[in-house]
């Protein structure tokens, strides 16, 4: 198998943050902490573009050459998790990440600051699976399950995908060459390629 | 006859040595990290798929392989 990947399709994406919500709810994730956010360019006008960003699972991954106390690890999948019981909440990680996937809750009065939580890709943490002690630290393991991440299921588009490097890339290049245009064609006609389609966008162009 | 054989000789001492300027140097960081946390279990080393790698990877592509809507929508 080949690593475990995410791919955002940012002409799919119609910024309704489905993703970010069943993130927060399939792990229930506190107040305060997004291991997946949508970020948005050119927005309101002719060309706006939107992304849904989460921790990357980096083959040769920042975070972990930064942590001083060395908590992260990656799975025979290329899932790059951490071990919170050894996290110190020191926020090298967070200044290493491109993406800014590691998040930090507020563990106290005045902004104390919690160990690092992130994207899992859904495969919970270094307790036993599916054990309530992962449930609580790391949140639901849909991996284990034969499931893929909440977030890419949920996406009602099919912008973010999912799963095994290789078959995700696959669907992508067979999307860019039914499109079969440049990147300065946009809008809802691009993203499924429907020739009879009109122009939703003033602007827009099919 | 000599400057031809110097010449030829010289010819290919650069064509060598220009192959392996265009050699790839590796850009990887090399560090001693270790991981120092708890063992992890694979994913499918658990009830669901009794430890069978195969198994396993047979449900999750099976899960996704029909996020290609491309598939069920149309095989043009």
């Amino acid at each position: 198998m080949a690593r475990m990947k995410f791919i955002c399709d940012a002409e799919r994406c119609i910024e309704c943050n489905g993703c970010v919500t069943a993130c927060k709810s399939e792990h229930e994730v506190p107040w305060g902490v997004n291991r997946r956010r949508l970020v948005t360019v050119n927005d309101g006008k002719p060309g706006e573009r939107s992304i849904s960003v989460a921790c990357m699972h980096c083959t040769d991954a920042p975070c972990m050459a930064v942590c001083p106390v060395d908590c992260f690890y990656k799975t025979e999948e290329g899932v790059v998790l951490h071990d919170k019981d050894l996290c110190i909440g020191c926020g090298y990680c967070f200044y290493a990440c491109p993406f800014g996937a590691p998040q930090f809750p507020q563990a106290g009065a005045f902004g104390l600051r919690g160990k690092m939580d992130k994207c899992t890709f859904c495969a919970g943490g270094p307790e036993e699976d599916n054990s309530a002690a992962e449930r609580t630290k790391y949140g639901r393991n849909r991996l284990s399950e034969g499931k893929l991440p909440a977030c890419a299921e949920m996406c009602s588009t099919k912008a973010l995908l999912a799963g095994d490097g290789d078959v995700i890339m696959s669907i992508y290049k067979q999307r860019v060459q039914r499109r079969g245009k440049g990147d300065e064609v946009w809008g809802w006609a691009m993203a499924y390629n429907r020739s009879d389609a009109k122009p939703q966008v003033a602007g827009a162009k099919t | 006859m000599i400057a031809r054989v110097f010449l030829r000789y010289g010819a290919c001492a650069a064509l060598v040595l220009g192959l392996v300027a265009c050699g790839e140097t590796d850009q990887t960081a090399k560090t001693e990290k270790v991981y120092a946390g708890k063992k992890d279990e694979r994913a499918y080393d658990n009830k669901l798929f009794g430890n069978d790698k195969k198994k396993w990877e047979a449900t999750m592509a099976a899960r996704t392989k029909p996020q290609n809507e491309y598939l069920r929508t149309d095989s043009k």
